[in-house]
């Protein structure tokens, strides 16, 4: 019997596959958003507040996760902007080769931001790197105070977390003061935004826009610095 | 349960590395995992046993080690260990931005015939 020393990332074809999409986005100065959440959190509501305030400014396009159906894609597709459909079959995430599949489908010369939904899942979406400039995590008030400390990777690893459905906090037992406490524990950095996509009285919307159209401008500015 | 793409890819790389050494039989696979990565050692070992059937690595066993994570304080340069939940510098109090290593996977060893 002999012994082989491999030390070899488990990861690695993901991970390759995922630098050459980075490339690829970076080239063509796309700021890239990988969003997550559990399901029912309220992402592809927030995508389609955020796509109709901001899609005269800024040109986005949508890659929407999901295991079997199409009906985020439709909606986000009623927003009139470009959208692909993944699905994954079953799989609880995405990974670098549904991204680059997806990509072949997008014209990235006419595309400012990319946002990619992914599969609703506070778990696996966390451990796969798609090739984005920023991960953004939804929580839901509905959900509890308790998901960061129960899922810390996803928290951990967001630049930016909306706490969103704040209009039913006031109906939950939901502990504002615990999820700070618990997200400067995990994530001191992360940019916090409070939400609510309700249809005529949403709220914490503009400030999340405002943030986030400075996010593509800072990209945008360094990706022609870069030339 | 991601747990089952990263098995299937740890047999890809076992299977590659294997016919790479004129190995026919695979005996043992140690990972190492590291303490932030979300991976579950009974999850991969659950994932293991059903993947394998049927290929090189069918009798061997799954030996996992978990590997403590690390950050450096960027403010006076001292590397301590760190958890999910508790990140502050031990000399400085500082958050730690930088975390070295915790979320790493990977295939450390093989044995086989």
């Amino acid at each position: 019997m002999s012994e082989i020393k491999v030390v070899a990332n488990i990861l690695h074809t993901n991970e390759e596959i995922t630098s050459q999409n980075k490339r690829l986005l970076n080239d063509k100065g796309i700021y890239v958003i990988n969003m997550m959440s559990s399901p029912g959190s309220g992402k592809t509501s927030l995508l389609e507040k955020i796509i109709s305030k901001l899609k005269d400014r800024i040109k986005i396009a949508v890659i929407e996760g999901d295991l079997y159906t199409t009906k985020d894609a439709e909606r986000i597709e009623a927003q009139g902007v470009p959208v692909v459909q993944i699905n994954t079959g079953g799989a609880c995430h995405l990974d670098g080769k549904m991204i680059k599949g997806a990509l072949d489908s997008l014209n990235l010369d006419n595309v400012d931001l990319l946002v990619i939904e992914n599969v609703g899942n506070l778990v696996c979406p966390a451990a796969f790197e798609l090739g984005e400039d920023i991960k953004i995590t939804v929580l839901s008030t509905t959900e509890g105070n308790d998901k960061p400390l129960k899922y810390p990777r996803m928290f951990e690893n967001s630049g930016a977390i909306i706490l969103n459905k704040m209009d039913l906090l006031e109906l939950t037992n939901f502990d504002k003061a615990e999820f700070y406490k618990d997200i400067n524990s995990l994530n001191a950095l992360a940019t916090i935004f409070e939400t609510s996509c309700l249809k005529d009285q949403d709220q914490g919307i503009d400030e999340l826009c405002s943030w986030l159209s400075q996010q593509v401008n800072i990209n945008s500015q360094f990706n022609k610095a870069c030339i | 349960m991601h747990e089952v793409s990263i098995i299937q890819s740890v047999i890809e790389i076992v299977t590659k590395q294997a016919l790479e050494n004129n190995l026919i039989k695979i005996n043992n696979v140690s990972l190492r995992i590291s303490e932030l990565s979300g991976v579950m050692p009974e999850s991969l070992e659950f994932a293991f046993d059903s993947c394998i059937k049927g290929t090189m690595l069918e009798e061997s066993t799954l030996n996992i080690e978990i590997v403590s994570a690390l950050g450096e304080c960027k403010n006076c340069n001292l590397e301590f260990p760190i958890e999910h939940f508790n990140k502050l510098c031990p000399s400085c109090n500082k958050f730690c931005t930088n975390i070295i290593r915790g979320y790493e996977l990977y295939i450390n060893t093989i044995e086989g015939d």
